[in-house]
Order: C-alpha cells, then structure tokens, then sequence
C-alpha cells in the first residue's frame, strides 16, 4: 500500500478514537448493554402486537373491511398522502428554483441567490420545519405537508441543479446559436435530458420523505408517527414494533416500485429491465446482476 | 497562430451575410490572430487543418457561441433561427424523438413570443413530416433519438438545421465514423436542401475528400495561415 495512504489512513483512525474517547465520557456505561438491548427485543418488541391490523372502533370508517378502519392503514395511508403532496408541490416549486441554480443556464449571481436560497431550505430538517408548523398552527397532518414540501424543496432542489449541470454540453449550445429562447431550452432541452435523473430524483424523495413522515408525528405532524409517539409514550412497545413494521414493509414496496418504474427511463431500458429482486442486495451487487444477465441476453 | 489573413476577390461586390475584421480567437488564451474574412450568402466554405490549430474555435466564434479575444465581427446571421448549428457530437436531445429534435428547430420559425407549450401549427408539422421523409427518417420519426444509429442522428440533426430554413448552418465535422456510402447519400441530400433553402455552409472537416466534395471555398488552416482556395 501506498505509504502517504497508509499515513492518512492511520491519521484518520486516531482521530476517530480520540472523537469517541472524548464523546463517551464512561466507558462502564457499556458493560451490560447487550443483554439490555436483548431483554428489550426479546421481551418488550417481540411479539409485535397485530392488532393494529384490525378494526379500530375510534376511527371513523365506512369500510367493512376491518384492516381499511384499522389504526395501520388510517396512519399509513395519512403518511403516504401526506409524503405524495409534499413531493409533487415540492418537485414543482424546486425545479424553476434549480434551474437558476444551474450555472450551465445562468450567470453565477442568479445561481449563486438560488443556491442560498435552496440551502437555507434545507440546512432546517424535516422535524424542525415541523415543529415550527405545529406551533403555527397546530397539530395534524398539514403542518406536516407543509415542513416536508418546504425541505423537499431544498434537498430536491440541489440534487436538480446538480443532474441539471451535468447534461451535455452540445445540446444546449446548438439551441442557444439556433437563437432558442431560455424556456424554450429549459423545456426542450434540459427537461428531457436530465428526465432519467430527475424521475429518479423524485421517485426517491418520495421514499424518503415517507421515511421522514413517520417520524413528522413525533411532533403532532399527524401520520403513521403519531401512533408510534403515542405508543411509545405509554411504553406499548409491542404496538410500536408492529408500527415500525408495516412502515417497513412500505419503504421496501415503494423502493421495488420506484426501482420498476426508474427502469423504463435509462438508456439499459432500451433493451433490458433489471430484476425486481435485486432491489434487496447492494447497489454494486444488484448492478453486476443486472449486467450479467444483459451480457447473456 | 499569428498572423492569419484570408484573401479572396472572387466574391467581390456581393454584400457578405459575415464579416470577419482582425479577429484574435481563442479561450483566454490566443489560439489565431489577425482573421480577416468575409462570408456570402450561398457560400459553402470548409475549413481543413490538423488538430489542435483552431478550426473548432472559430467555427464556434462564427456561430456566436465564443466572443472573440479582439476584433470584429459584422454578424447578419443574428436573428432567431438565422444559424443552425451541427456540432461535432451532433447537439441531439438524445431522450426525445427524432421529430421532437427537428421540430425544436422548427421552433425557431415561430416568434420568441410563441408560448413554449403551443404547438407549432398543421402546416409546419406538415413541413417536419415531408423534411424527414426526404431525408429518409420518417419511420424513426418517433424513436428517441439515443437508439438511432450514427447515420440516423446525423440526418436527424441536418433536419433540426434545414428545418430552420436558416441563413447559415454551421455544421463542426459532422460526417465523421460514417461509412462511405452513408457519405455521399448525406451530402447529395445536403446539396439539394442548401440550395432549396439558399443557406450558406461553413464546416470543419478533417477529410479533405469530403470537404472538397461539398465545398466551394477551402480555408487550409496550416503554419500559422490560413490559405483560401475555390473549389471548381
């Protein structure tokens, strides 16, 4: 290996010793731990209490199917609702604002302006937001639409100016001899070729602003998370555990969705879908498969 | 480079459509100096040289994609849709169709005021349809531009460029990795179209075969000059 590498490798392993060292102020603490963490899932989390998959009689609900009134789907389905809102309103918002950000379109002060003002979105995350909403007015899902959109803005707004910048080059600079307006290059040209990434971009927003709504309720933000706040509060683990479970279950339906539809959108698309199972190994696991069995096609 | 000057009185009297004063190109730093020519209305000129001299630049300097270091330029090409560019990697949007490319060149037809998600009218549609099927890729017409074929995203970005009805197109080695026979179908149909439209042609191209096939006046870029030739 080379010795400047193994230099800054050890460097950086001392470092992070003397960061732990100074974080973990008594080493004693530890001991027992394990047990305590084993006690806990093996006692308090396991089972996971199912009942929350049935029918619930303070929900209001004109199903007669029993899970569509149960405490699951009432706080699922408000998670997804409230995740979907807030990814669309904060895709279309942030996309104007990235597209001053780019500097391949216009001068660096505009993009300079947009870029701050993307960042200031997002240097407050999600539960912030939240917890400033719920303040201003009140507790339910809204103020929780509200936190999400504003910090999908900014997190989505980054990664757009980003996949914006890196288009090629050549189309751009034919339309612009060709004397083609701004919106007329930033619809004709850039949409289109940043199209996989953006659809990816929002595909993964989406995800993860579901990821985040569960935890929005931890603040009044309403969704799945307030049922999990309210349980842990009274120390009903066992619901919780069944709650962080059904969030589970979705993150990995939606991540097999969004992993299909992403696939009609790459240039491999053309000729080759990869398969949905890949989506649980690693990414350069799953991307070998996927070429592997391109190759022997 | 120093101290390149073109010459030419074959085209004198005629009011250029260009004209290049003294013009000292480069990116930051002086790749030619002292450019001195003029451009006409029909002219098919080919500028040939070995890499690196500065063909690209100023094919890009003439297509006001680069201002120049020093000089001037007397541009009559300014207006919408008056150049049509075919850079070396052809410009494409390579994830929209083939007539989603040509009719974006057609766009250039309508004013700037034209809002960007009306359609562009029946009768240019129309147009659009009859340039590709002339061109020999009206059943690609729908086919996003990425699975195409060299040859096809090369007849595609001549559609984009003719469509325009431009005054002058500027086209940076456009025919390069194509087959023999590809080569001359794209310049018989370029022939045609340039003169059905009565644009001007300026283009870099490295094979001197193919610049004197299409070419009227050859700019040889070589030590340090450049040298004006007329192609009979």
């Amino acid at each position: 290996m080379n010795k400047k590498l193994l230099l800054w490798i050890t460097v950086i392993g001392i470092l992070t010793i003397l960061a732990i060292d100074d974080i973990v102020e008594d080493w004693s603490t530890i001991d027992g731990s394990f047990e305590k963490i084993y006690i806990f899932f093996s006692q308090d989390l396991f089972p996971p209490d199912w009942s929350i998959l049935s029918s619930e009689p303070n929900i209001k609900c004109n199903s007669e199917i029993g899970f569509f009134c149960s405490q699951a789907w009432k706080g699922i389905s408000e998670t997804l609702q409230m995740a979907f809102i807030a990814t669309v309103l904060g895709f279309v918002i942030s996309l104007p604002i990235a597209s001053l950000a780019a500097n391949n379109l216009y001068p660096l002060s505009i993009a300079m302006a947009a870029r701050v003002f993307l960042a200031g979105l997002r240097s407050l995350p999600s539960i912030i937001w939240a917890l400033i909403f719920t303040i201003a007015i009140g507790f339910g899902p809204f103020p929780g639409v509200l936190a999400m959109t504003l910090y999908t803005i900014g997190y989505l707004g980054k990664l757009q100016y980003e996949a914006i910048e890196g288009i090629a080059n050549e189309p751009l600079e034919a339309s612009m001899a060709m004397g083609l307006t701004k919106s007329e290059r930033f619809l004709f040209v850039v949409i289109p070729e940043s199209s996989n990434n953006l659809i990816s971009q929002l595909l993964f927003m989406f995800e993860y602003n579901v990821r985040h709504g569960t935890v929005l309720g931890l603040v009044g933000a309403g969704g799945i998370g307030q049922y999990i706040d309210t349980n842990l509060k009274f120390f009903v683990y066992d619901k919780a555990m069944a709650f962080l479970i059904v969030i589970f279950v979705v993150v990995v339906i939606i991540d097999i969705l969004s992993m299909v539809i992403r696939s009609y959108v790459t240039d491999e698309s053309d000729f080759k879908r990869p398969k949905w199972w890949t989506v649980f190994l690693p990414g350069d696991a799953a991307m070998s498969i996927n070429r592997k069995s391109l190759e022997e096609e | 480079m120093d101290e390149v000057t073109i010459s030419s009185d074959l085209t004198a009297g005629l009011e250029p459509i260009i004209q290049l004063r003294s013009l000292n190109i480069g990116y930051g730093k002086s790749l030619a100096k002292d450019i001195t020519a003029e451009i006409y209305t029909g002219d098919r000129i080919a500028i040939i040289g070995p890499s690196g001299v500065g063909k690209t630049t100023l094919l890009r300097t003439i297509a006001g994609l680069i201002a120049p270091l020093s000089g001037e330029i007397n541009n009559n090409c300014s207006g919408r849709g008056d150049i049509g560019y075919i850079p070396q990697k052809l410009g494409l949007v390579r994830h929209s169709s083939a007539k989603s490319n040509v009719m974006l060149g057609a766009r250039t037809r309508k004013s700037r005021l034209h809002l960007p998600f009306l359609g562009l009218g029946e009768e240019l549609n129309k147009e659009v349809d009859q340039l590709l099927q002339k061109l020999g890729i009206s059943e690609i017409s729908d086919e996003p531009v990425r699975i195409l074929s060299g040859g096809q995203q090369r007849r595609v970005a001549i559609a984009r460029a003719l469509i325009q009805k431009p005054k002058l197109i500027v086209a940076d080695e456009f025919l390069g990795e194509l087959d023999a026979d590809n080569i001359d179908s794209i310049i018989d149909i370029l022939e045609t179209q340039l003169s059905e439209i009565n644009a001007t042609l300026v283009m870099v191209e490295h094979q001197e075969n193919i610049a004197r096939s299409l070419a009227t006046r050859i700019w040889r870029i070589v030590d340090n000059q450049i040298i004006e030739e007329r192609v009979e």
